[in-house]
Protein backbone atom coordinates (compact mmCIF):
# COMPACT_ATOMS: atom_id res chain seq x y z
CA UNK A 1 0.00 0.00 0.00
CA UNK A 2 2.87 2.38 0.79
CA UNK A 3 5.02 0.94 -2.02
CA UNK A 4 4.08 3.43 -4.74
CA UNK A 5 4.41 6.39 -2.38
CA UNK A 6 7.81 5.25 -1.20
CA UNK A 7 8.96 4.65 -4.77
CA UNK A 8 7.89 8.10 -5.88
CA UNK A 9 9.57 9.59 -2.84
CA UNK A 10 12.83 7.70 -3.35
CA UNK A 11 13.01 8.52 -7.06
CA UNK A 12 12.28 12.20 -6.47
CA UNK A 13 14.90 12.30 -3.74
CA UNK A 14 17.74 11.60 -6.16
CA UNK A 15 16.33 13.25 -9.26
CA UNK A 16 15.57 16.97 -8.98
CA UNK A 17 13.85 16.89 -12.37
CA UNK A 18 11.02 15.00 -10.75
CA UNK A 19 8.30 16.89 -8.94
CA UNK A 20 7.98 16.94 -5.18
CA UNK A 21 5.96 13.86 -4.22
CA UNK A 22 2.34 14.88 -4.10
CA UNK A 23 1.59 12.83 -1.02
CA UNK A 24 3.88 15.02 1.10
CA UNK A 25 2.12 17.36 3.47
CA UNK A 26 3.14 19.82 6.14
CA UNK A 27 1.36 22.32 8.33
CA UNK A 28 2.61 25.23 6.21
CA UNK A 29 2.41 24.12 2.64
CA UNK A 30 1.44 21.14 0.61
CA UNK A 31 3.52 19.92 -1.07
CA UNK A 32 6.38 21.44 0.97
CA UNK A 33 8.73 22.03 -1.96
CA UNK A 34 11.39 23.97 -0.08
CA UNK A 35 11.67 21.48 2.74
CA UNK A 36 11.88 18.62 0.33
CA UNK A 37 14.68 20.45 -1.51
CA UNK A 38 16.62 20.76 1.77
CA UNK A 39 16.17 17.07 2.46
CA UNK A 40 17.08 16.17 -1.10
CA UNK A 41 20.23 18.22 -0.79
CA UNK A 42 21.22 16.83 2.58
CA UNK A 43 20.89 13.24 1.45
CA UNK A 44 23.31 13.84 -1.39
CA UNK A 45 25.69 16.04 0.60
CA UNK A 46 25.76 13.53 3.46
CA UNK A 47 26.65 10.65 1.14
CA UNK A 48 29.24 12.73 -0.70
CA UNK A 49 30.81 13.56 2.68
CA UNK A 50 30.81 9.88 3.65
CA UNK A 51 32.79 9.14 0.47
CA UNK A 52 35.17 12.03 1.17
CA UNK A 53 35.83 10.56 4.63
CA UNK A 54 36.55 7.16 3.18
CA UNK A 55 38.66 8.37 0.24
CA UNK A 56 40.65 11.32 1.60
CA UNK A 57 43.70 10.73 -0.63
CA UNK A 58 41.54 10.59 -3.75
CA UNK A 59 39.93 13.82 -2.64
CA UNK A 60 43.31 15.45 -2.12
CA UNK A 61 44.56 14.32 -5.53
CA UNK A 62 41.67 15.79 -7.50
CA UNK A 63 40.72 18.62 -5.15
CA UNK A 64 37.55 19.12 -3.14
CA UNK A 65 35.49 20.60 -5.93
CA UNK A 66 36.22 17.85 -8.44
CA UNK A 67 35.76 15.17 -5.79
CA UNK A 68 32.41 16.50 -4.63
CA UNK A 69 31.14 16.74 -8.19
CA UNK A 70 32.40 13.26 -9.08
CA UNK A 71 31.05 11.74 -5.85
CA UNK A 72 27.72 13.38 -6.48
CA UNK A 73 27.35 11.67 -9.84
CA UNK A 74 28.21 8.36 -8.15
CA UNK A 75 25.77 8.91 -5.28
CA UNK A 76 22.88 9.65 -7.63
CA UNK A 77 23.60 6.51 -9.65
CA UNK A 78 24.50 4.30 -6.70
CA UNK A 79 22.52 5.13 -3.57
CA UNK A 80 23.44 2.97 -0.55
CA UNK A 81 21.95 -0.50 -0.47
CA UNK A 82 22.73 -0.91 3.21
CA UNK A 83 22.20 1.42 6.16
CA UNK A 84 25.81 0.68 7.21
CA UNK A 85 27.67 3.61 5.72
CA UNK A 86 31.18 2.51 6.69
CA UNK A 87 31.39 0.34 3.59
CA UNK A 88 29.51 2.66 1.30
CA UNK A 89 31.59 3.19 -1.82
CA UNK A 90 33.03 -0.29 -2.28
CA UNK A 91 32.12 0.16 -5.95
CA UNK A 92 33.22 3.80 -6.08
CA UNK A 93 36.55 2.63 -7.53
CA UNK A 94 34.87 0.94 -10.49
CA UNK A 95 32.93 4.11 -11.02
CA UNK A 96 36.15 6.18 -10.96
CA UNK A 97 37.78 3.80 -13.44
CA UNK A 98 34.98 4.39 -15.93
CA UNK A 99 34.42 8.06 -15.14
CA UNK A 100 35.56 9.93 -18.19
CA UNK A 101 36.55 13.27 -16.59
CA UNK A 102 39.00 11.30 -14.37
CA UNK A 103 40.51 9.41 -17.30
CA UNK A 104 43.67 11.53 -17.33
CA UNK A 105 44.43 10.23 -13.83
CA UNK A 106 44.55 6.50 -14.63
CA UNK A 107 45.97 5.69 -11.19
CA UNK A 108 43.06 7.26 -9.32
CA UNK A 109 40.90 4.13 -9.19
CA UNK A 110 43.79 2.11 -7.76
CA UNK A 111 44.40 4.71 -5.04
CA UNK A 112 40.70 4.43 -4.23
CA UNK A 113 41.09 0.65 -4.10
CA UNK A 114 43.90 1.04 -1.57
CA UNK A 115 41.78 3.40 0.53
CA UNK A 116 38.79 1.04 0.41
CA UNK A 117 41.04 -1.80 1.62
CA UNK A 118 42.21 0.43 4.46
CA UNK A 119 38.65 1.01 5.66
CA UNK A 120 37.90 -2.71 5.53
CA UNK A 121 41.09 -3.38 7.52
CA UNK A 122 40.08 -0.74 10.03
CA UNK A 123 36.78 -2.49 10.67
CA UNK A 124 38.09 -6.08 10.40
CA UNK A 125 38.09 -8.44 13.36
CA UNK A 126 40.87 -8.17 15.92
CA UNK A 127 43.50 -10.90 15.86
CA UNK A 128 46.89 -11.40 17.42
CA UNK A 129 49.74 -11.72 14.90
CA UNK A 130 51.87 -14.87 14.95
CA UNK A 131 54.70 -14.98 17.46
CA UNK A 132 57.86 -15.41 15.32
CA UNK A 133 59.33 -17.72 17.98
CA UNK A 134 56.88 -20.41 16.83
CA UNK A 135 58.71 -20.61 13.51
CA UNK A 136 61.73 -22.10 15.23
CA UNK A 137 59.75 -25.04 16.52
CA UNK A 138 58.51 -26.14 13.08
CA UNK A 139 59.50 -29.49 11.62
CA UNK A 140 62.11 -28.62 9.00
CA UNK A 141 61.22 -31.53 6.74
CA UNK A 142 57.64 -30.34 6.41
CA UNK A 143 58.33 -26.63 5.93
CA UNK A 144 57.29 -26.62 2.27
CA UNK A 145 53.82 -27.88 3.17
CA UNK A 146 53.12 -25.25 5.76
CA UNK A 147 50.09 -23.06 5.21
CA UNK A 148 49.15 -19.84 6.91
CA UNK A 149 46.06 -18.20 8.32
CA UNK A 150 46.11 -14.58 7.19
CA UNK A 151 45.25 -11.79 9.57
CA UNK A 152 41.53 -10.91 9.11
CA UNK A 153 42.49 -7.37 8.13
CA UNK A 154 45.14 -8.33 5.57
CA UNK A 155 44.57 -7.46 1.92
CA UNK A 156 46.79 -7.19 -1.13
CA UNK A 157 46.27 -4.33 -3.56
CA UNK A 158 48.19 -4.63 -6.81
CA UNK A 159 48.70 -1.80 -9.25
CA UNK A 160 50.70 -0.94 -12.33
CA UNK A 161 51.00 2.56 -10.89
CA UNK A 162 53.08 3.69 -7.88
CA UNK A 163 50.00 3.75 -5.66
CA UNK A 164 51.79 3.37 -2.34
CA UNK A 165 53.91 6.42 -3.08
CA UNK A 166 50.93 8.37 -4.42
CA UNK A 167 48.80 7.40 -1.44
CA UNK A 168 51.60 8.17 1.06
CA UNK A 169 52.10 11.62 -0.47
CA UNK A 170 48.42 12.36 -0.11
CA UNK A 171 47.98 10.86 3.34
CA UNK A 172 50.66 13.10 4.85
CA UNK A 173 53.24 10.31 5.17
CA UNK A 174 55.80 11.69 2.75
CA UNK A 175 56.26 15.00 1.01
CA UNK A 176 54.50 15.78 -2.17
CA UNK A 177 56.94 15.68 -5.08
CA UNK A 178 57.22 14.64 -8.70
CA UNK A 179 57.45 10.86 -8.91
CA UNK A 180 60.59 9.86 -10.78
CA UNK A 181 59.99 6.13 -10.78
CA UNK A 182 56.59 5.58 -12.29
CA UNK A 183 56.65 1.80 -12.02
CA UNK A 184 53.91 -0.17 -10.37
CA UNK A 185 53.65 -0.84 -6.66
CA UNK A 186 51.79 -3.56 -4.81
CA UNK A 187 50.56 -2.92 -1.31
CA UNK A 188 49.93 -5.00 1.76
CA UNK A 189 47.23 -3.47 3.94
CA UNK A 190 47.00 -4.86 7.45
CA UNK A 191 45.94 -3.76 10.92
CA UNK A 192 48.01 -5.90 13.32
CA UNK A 193 47.05 -3.75 16.30
CA UNK A 194 45.27 -0.42 16.45
CA UNK A 195 46.47 1.28 13.31
CA UNK A 196 45.97 0.34 9.69
CA UNK A 197 49.33 -0.02 7.98
CA UNK A 198 50.25 0.08 4.33
CA UNK A 199 53.45 -1.54 3.10
CA UNK A 200 54.91 -1.59 -0.38
CA UNK A 201 55.69 -5.15 -1.42
CA UNK A 202 58.97 -6.18 -3.03
CA UNK A 203 59.25 -8.07 -6.33
CA UNK A 204 57.06 -11.17 -6.33
CA UNK A 205 55.70 -10.30 -2.89
CA UNK A 206 52.12 -9.80 -4.00
CA UNK A 207 52.07 -13.12 -5.88
CA UNK A 208 53.58 -14.88 -2.86
CA UNK A 209 51.12 -13.40 -0.39
CA UNK A 210 48.11 -13.84 -2.65
CA UNK A 211 48.96 -17.53 -3.03
CA UNK A 212 49.49 -17.99 0.71
CA UNK A 213 46.31 -16.09 1.56
CA UNK A 214 44.42 -18.31 -0.88
CA UNK A 215 45.61 -21.37 1.04
CA UNK A 216 48.60 -22.52 -1.00
CA UNK A 217 51.42 -24.23 0.91
CA UNK A 218 54.69 -22.35 1.36
CA UNK A 219 56.72 -24.13 -1.35
CA UNK A 220 54.00 -23.69 -3.97
CA UNK A 221 53.51 -20.02 -3.06
CA UNK A 222 57.25 -19.41 -3.32
CA UNK A 223 57.26 -21.16 -6.70
CA UNK A 224 54.43 -18.94 -7.94
CA UNK A 225 56.28 -15.85 -6.77
CA UNK A 226 59.52 -16.96 -8.46
CA UNK A 227 57.56 -17.61 -11.63
CA UNK A 228 56.39 -14.01 -11.59
CA UNK A 229 59.67 -12.42 -10.60
CA UNK A 230 63.16 -13.88 -10.71
CA UNK A 231 64.12 -11.31 -8.06
CA UNK A 232 61.78 -12.86 -5.50
CA UNK A 233 63.62 -13.16 -2.16
CA UNK A 234 61.96 -15.81 0.01
CA UNK A 235 63.78 -14.94 3.23
CA UNK A 236 63.01 -11.23 2.97
CA UNK A 237 59.39 -11.95 2.13
CA UNK A 238 58.95 -14.35 5.02
CA UNK A 239 60.49 -11.83 7.38
CA UNK A 240 58.29 -9.08 5.95
CA UNK A 241 55.13 -11.14 6.09
CA UNK A 242 55.66 -12.17 9.70
CA UNK A 243 57.09 -8.79 10.72
CA UNK A 244 54.07 -6.97 9.30
CA UNK A 245 51.77 -9.09 11.45
CA UNK A 246 49.88 -10.36 8.41
CA UNK A 247 49.87 -13.96 9.67
CA UNK A 248 48.05 -15.22 12.74
CA UNK A 249 48.75 -18.95 12.50
CA UNK A 250 50.79 -21.52 10.62
CA UNK A 251 49.69 -25.11 10.23
CA UNK A 252 50.18 -28.32 8.27
CA UNK A 253 47.15 -29.19 6.18
CA UNK A 254 47.31 -32.90 6.98
CA UNK A 255 47.75 -32.25 10.67
CA UNK A 256 44.91 -29.87 11.40
CA UNK A 257 44.81 -30.93 15.01
CA UNK A 258 48.42 -29.95 15.50
CA UNK A 259 47.61 -26.44 14.50
CA UNK A 260 50.03 -24.03 16.03
CA UNK A 261 48.58 -21.83 18.73
CA UNK B 1 55.46 -26.58 -21.63
CA UNK B 2 55.83 -24.56 -18.49
CA UNK B 3 58.78 -24.94 -16.20
CA UNK B 4 57.79 -25.45 -12.61
CA UNK B 5 59.76 -23.46 -10.14
CA UNK B 6 60.90 -26.07 -7.77
CA UNK B 7 61.76 -24.90 -4.29
CA UNK B 8 63.65 -27.37 -2.21
CA UNK B 9 62.94 -27.93 1.44
CA UNK B 10 66.52 -26.95 2.15
CA UNK B 11 65.96 -23.60 0.45
CA UNK B 12 62.85 -23.00 2.50
CA UNK B 13 64.56 -24.01 5.74
CA UNK B 14 67.46 -21.70 4.96
CA UNK B 15 65.13 -18.84 4.06
CA UNK B 16 63.08 -19.32 7.18
CA UNK B 17 66.20 -19.30 9.34
CA UNK B 18 67.32 -16.11 7.61
CA UNK B 19 63.86 -14.62 8.09
CA UNK B 20 63.93 -15.41 11.80
CA UNK B 21 67.35 -13.77 12.02
CA UNK B 22 66.01 -10.68 10.24
CA UNK B 23 63.03 -10.51 12.55
CA UNK B 24 65.18 -10.63 15.64
CA UNK B 25 67.85 -8.27 14.35
CA UNK B 26 67.80 -5.01 16.29
CA UNK B 27 67.93 -2.98 13.07
CA UNK B 28 64.50 -4.27 12.11
CA UNK B 29 62.78 -2.46 14.90
CA UNK B 30 64.59 0.82 14.43
CA UNK B 31 62.44 3.57 12.99
CA UNK B 32 63.26 4.44 9.41
CA UNK B 33 62.03 7.36 7.39
CA UNK B 34 59.27 6.20 5.08
CA UNK B 35 60.62 6.19 1.54
CA UNK B 36 58.53 3.73 -0.38
CA UNK B 37 60.07 4.57 -3.74
CA UNK B 38 63.60 4.24 -2.45
CA UNK B 39 63.17 1.05 -0.58
CA UNK B 40 60.40 -1.18 -1.80
CA UNK B 41 60.04 -3.56 1.05
CA UNK B 42 57.79 -4.66 3.87
CA UNK B 43 59.99 -2.86 6.36
CA UNK B 44 58.25 0.39 5.78
CA UNK B 45 54.97 0.79 7.52
CA UNK B 46 52.84 3.71 6.48
CA UNK B 47 49.85 4.41 8.61
CA UNK B 48 48.02 7.39 7.24
CA UNK B 49 45.16 8.74 9.22
CA UNK B 50 42.48 6.61 10.69
CA UNK B 51 39.86 9.10 9.87
CA UNK B 52 37.53 6.73 8.14
CA UNK B 53 34.93 7.38 10.78
CA UNK B 54 32.16 4.84 10.94
CA UNK B 55 29.56 7.49 11.38
CA UNK B 56 30.49 9.66 8.44
CA UNK B 57 27.54 10.92 6.52
CA UNK B 58 25.08 10.25 9.29
CA UNK B 59 25.20 13.82 10.49
CA UNK B 60 23.01 16.54 9.14
CA UNK B 61 26.05 17.95 7.39
CA UNK B 62 24.27 19.37 4.41
CA UNK B 63 23.35 22.97 4.13
CA UNK B 64 19.91 24.23 3.36
CA UNK B 65 21.36 25.67 0.18
CA UNK B 66 20.03 23.77 -2.78
CA UNK B 67 23.27 23.21 -4.62
CA UNK B 68 22.27 20.00 -6.26
CA UNK B 69 22.05 20.49 -9.97
CA UNK B 70 22.00 18.20 -12.93
CA UNK B 71 24.64 20.28 -14.74
CA UNK B 72 26.88 18.99 -17.45
CA UNK B 73 30.33 18.13 -16.15
CA UNK B 74 32.41 21.27 -15.71
CA UNK B 75 34.99 20.50 -13.05
CA UNK B 76 38.75 20.23 -13.47
CA UNK B 77 41.00 18.25 -11.15
CA UNK B 78 42.82 20.87 -9.15
CA UNK B 79 44.33 18.88 -6.33
CA UNK B 80 47.81 17.51 -5.89
CA UNK B 81 47.79 15.55 -9.16
CA UNK B 82 49.84 18.25 -10.92
CA UNK B 83 52.53 18.24 -8.23
CA UNK B 84 53.03 14.49 -8.59
CA UNK B 85 53.40 14.46 -12.34
CA UNK B 86 56.31 12.49 -13.58
CA UNK B 87 58.91 14.78 -15.17
CA UNK B 88 59.48 12.27 -17.97
CA UNK B 89 55.89 12.22 -19.04
CA UNK B 90 55.54 15.98 -19.63
CA UNK B 91 51.97 16.16 -18.56
CA UNK B 92 51.20 12.61 -19.46
CA UNK B 93 50.30 10.56 -16.45
CA UNK B 94 50.44 7.34 -18.33
CA UNK B 95 53.20 5.01 -17.21
CA UNK B 96 56.25 4.65 -19.41
CA UNK B 97 55.71 0.93 -19.36
CA UNK B 98 53.03 -1.03 -17.64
Amino acid sequence: MFGPIQNTFALALLDPQRPVPGALVSHTASPPAKRFAVYRNNVVVGLVNALAKRFPAVQRIVGEEFFAAMARVFVIENPPRSPVLMFYGDDFLDFIASFEPAAELPYLADVARLEAARTRAYHAAEAKPLDPAILQSLDKAALGEIRIVPHPSAEIVRSKFPIVTIWAMNAGEIELAPIEDWSGEDALVVRPALEVEVRALPAGGAAFLSALFAGAPLAAAAGTALGESADFDLAANLAGLIGAGAVTKVFLANLQKDEMP
Amino acid sequence: MTVRNHITTATIAGSLAAAIAMLSAPAWGAPKPPQPTMDKCYGISLKGQNDCAAGAGTTCAGTSKVDYQGDAWKYVAKGTCDAMRTPKGMGSLMPIKS
